[in-house]
């Protein structure tokens, strides 16, 4: 007996927690499509905006249906998004404060709208401003859609997958539109791509997608998964389709991971959801390949020392002088430290750019052509030769 | 000679918030000019060209090309904006800016192919910088992404180009190449407007100029009005450019 409870209990468990990864999992798919031309517009403030100030229009929706899941609830709040962003840049227009005052101006207006209406109006209803802001992944699974006795799963996933299914249609659709509004806004317009629909556009989708995901994920965890991806995958390409990709895959593997973490430890979903988030953009902060930290430090070191490898060779062609050559004078001649001029003199070494003869320092014939090249592509203003000039000579790097 | 009229704009007036930058301007811009826009900082010759696109909506006045209202005359026309009015570290590469310079041939929807890459690349070549078609923009160097932009305008095949300020940074070797295309474009019978600043080089490089600061000063032949009075009324200051002939 106990044993049969034990596996029934264990087996509801495990659907809900199947349920929980999917709904977080399409959420974050659909957080971070909108979310990456939101970063890419350096817009990421404004879907903070929009996730509170739509509560005016969720609790007027919410008044006329009683129903925390009907359309028109997100039909409301999506118009209260766009109606935020009109106000936004109406006030940014006066030319009086800036983009980010404005916004700060604005939500917390709109905000308070819809806290003073639920608490005026709303008392003995089902609706408060913890529910509608924070969410709770955990209870997605309970509240279900039932049609004529039939369990079709949980709401939240038919909302936010159908909002998935119609940002993807509008993905493909309008990529290339959405790509040269956001890159180039004058070309856009002058091509005939109407830069204010493909804005108004994006807002209305990302209010939809915030409204859709945040009854079951919360508002601060939309936020995150809007723009965090987004940034992260940022900082990994140079190409917009390979940005998409990576942030979904970013938002994916923390919503699922964000999963397992609250189960072992026992703590919020969307909280441990969250803090994947941070820590996979931290990580890749710090260590992505081109843009990187760790990356950009190791670049500016080896071009220092590439630039002080010139600098040394340059100073052997013109000299012919064996005093000026001499490995123990080297230091004063070019008035480097003593570590640098080591490394330096161990690169040329290696690269047989130079031999040492009784302590005197020469070129040999490659160092002498490559410096020969080099001085002739700065003189004559080609730097980007010098890249691949460096690949045909150095075997290995400082 | 009698001329096509590529464009026509008619008592333009544009203003930002209420103040007027450009004031009642008639211009009339023949086929098959290589023109250019002069005038000082903040004269409003972008503001003029944005207009002219229908990127900024004037308060008044109208502009024509080829007769007919620019919403319908889009595929004519290309346009290299001032440096500075696109975001740099937009994940893009040199092709892909290029390529966006088909899209508006395309229209809403339809997705670049084959045909506009091979174009992309065949204007790239052009303009020399085929080898850096795969390099993220910013890490172009300034005269470099003028390149890239011409070309992008380039592959726009239009009969109009109208370019902001193309040699704004740029060393002596890209200028020349640059006008050189732009010499070549007007050989092909297409018009030509740049907004230029070196007033030395304008009788060299162009057969058309227009003066402007707020108001239009003049409009005609270079050898015909580019001279001391129409810079000093332009300028603003007694205005002597020697013109060597
Ligand atoms: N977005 C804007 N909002 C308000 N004023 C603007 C805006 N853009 C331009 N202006 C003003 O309009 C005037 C004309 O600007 P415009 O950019 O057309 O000048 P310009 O002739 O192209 O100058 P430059 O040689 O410096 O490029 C200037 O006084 C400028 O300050
Ligand atoms: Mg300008």
């Amino acid at each position: 007996m106990l044993l049969q409870a034990y596996i029934i209990n264990n087996k509801v468990m495990s659907n809900a927690q199947i349920e929980i990864q999917i709904i977080a999992s399409i959420a974050a798919i659909a957080c971070a499509i909108p979310g990456t031309f939101l970063v890419l517009r350096k817009m990421a403030m404004i879907s903070d905006a929009i996730s509170h100030s739509i509560l005016p229009g969720i609790v007027i929706g919410f008044f006329i249906t009683q129903d925390l899941n009907s359309p028109l609830l997100i039909l409301l709040a999506a118009v209260t998004g766009i109606i935020t962003v009109i106000l936004v840049e109406y006030i940014q227009k006066t030319g009086l404060v800036k983009e980010d005052t404005a916004i700060g101006l604005v939500f917390p207006a709109l905000f308070s709208m819809g806290v003073i209406m639920i608490a005026k109006n709303a008392n003995d209803v089902h609706l408060d401003v913890d529910a509608v802001l924070l969410g709770e992944l955990a209870f997605a699974p309970f509240d279900r859609l039932v049609v004529s006795n039939i369990d079709l799963g949980p709401k939240s996933l038919w909302v936010i997958g159908s909002i998935l299914i119609l940002s993807i249609g509008l993905l493909f659709a309008f990529f290339k539109e959405l790509k040269v509004s956001t890159f180039d806004t004058g070309l856009a317009a002058s091509l005939g791509f109407s830069p204010a629909i493909l804005h108004y556009g994006l807002m209305s989708i990302s209010s939809v997608t915030t409204v859709g995901a945040f009854d079951a994920v919360g508002a601060i965890l939309v936020v995150a998964l809007m723009i965090a991806p987004a940034a992260t995958a940022y900082l990994l390409t140079n190409n917009l389709k390979r940005m998409l990709l990576y942030a979904v895959g970013f938002g994916v593997f923390s919503a699922i991971s964000g999963y397992w973490v609250a189960h072992w430890l026992d703590a919020s979903i969307a909280g441990s959801i969250t803090t994947m988030l941070g820590i996979i953009f931290l990580l890749v902060y710090l260590f992505a390949p081109n843009k990187g930290i760790i990356a950009v430090l190791y670049r500016e070191k080896q071009q220092r020392t590439e630039v002080s490898l010139l600098t040394f060779l340059l100073h052997l062609k013109n000299h012919t002088e064996e005093r000026e050559r001499n490995v123990n004078h080297l230091n004063e001649h070019i008035n480097w430290q003593k570590v640098r001029s080591k490394t330096v003199l161990d690169l040329a070494f290696k690269n047989n750019m130079i031999v040492i003869k009784n302590k005197i320092v020469s070129l040999t014939d490659k160092g002498d052509a490559f410096t020969t090249k080099a001085i002739d592509y700065i003189i004559t203003n080609k730097d980007t030769q010098i890249e691949y000039m460096k690949d045909d000579f150095f075997l290995f790097r400082g | 000679m009698d001329q096509k009229i590529a464009i026509k704009v008619d008592d333009l007036t544009v203003a930002y918030n209420y103040k007027p930058v450009l004031w009642d301007i008639d211009l009339e811009i023949p086929e098959g000019v290589l023109m250019a826009i002069v005038g000082p900082n903040g004269a409003g010759k972008s503001t003029l060209i944005k207009s002219i696109l229908g990127i900024l909506k004037p308060i008044a006045g109208s502009v024509s090309i080829y007769g007919k209202p620019y919403e319908k005359q889009r595929q004519l026309v290309a346009y290299v904006p001032q440096k500075g009015s696109v975001d740099w570290d937009f994940p893009t590469t040199a092709l892909d800016v290029v390529m966006m310079g088909t899209y508006g041939s395309l229209g809403w929807i339809k997705r670049p192919g084959q045909k506009q890459k091979k174009a992309a690349l065949e204007a790239l070549e052009k303009v020399g910088m085929l080898p850096f078609k795969n390099r993220q923009i910013s890490q172009l160097s300034g005269g470099q992404q003028q390149r890239i932009f011409l070309a992008r305008a380039l592959v726009q095949n239009a009969s109009i180009y109208f370019m902001d300020e193309p040699f704004q940074g740029v060393d002596a070797t890209t200028e020349i190449a640059i006008i050189n295309i732009l010499k070549e474009l007007r050989k092909a019978g297409k018009t030509v407007i740049v907004v230029h600043h070196d007033l030395q080089t304008v009788p060299e490089y162009f057969d058309w100029v227009t003066f402007l600061n707020v108001k239009k000063i003049a409009t005609g032949p270079v050898k015909d009005i580019f001279n001391d009075d129409n810079l000093t009324k332009t300028y603003g200051i007694n205005y002597k450019v020697s013109i060597q002939e």
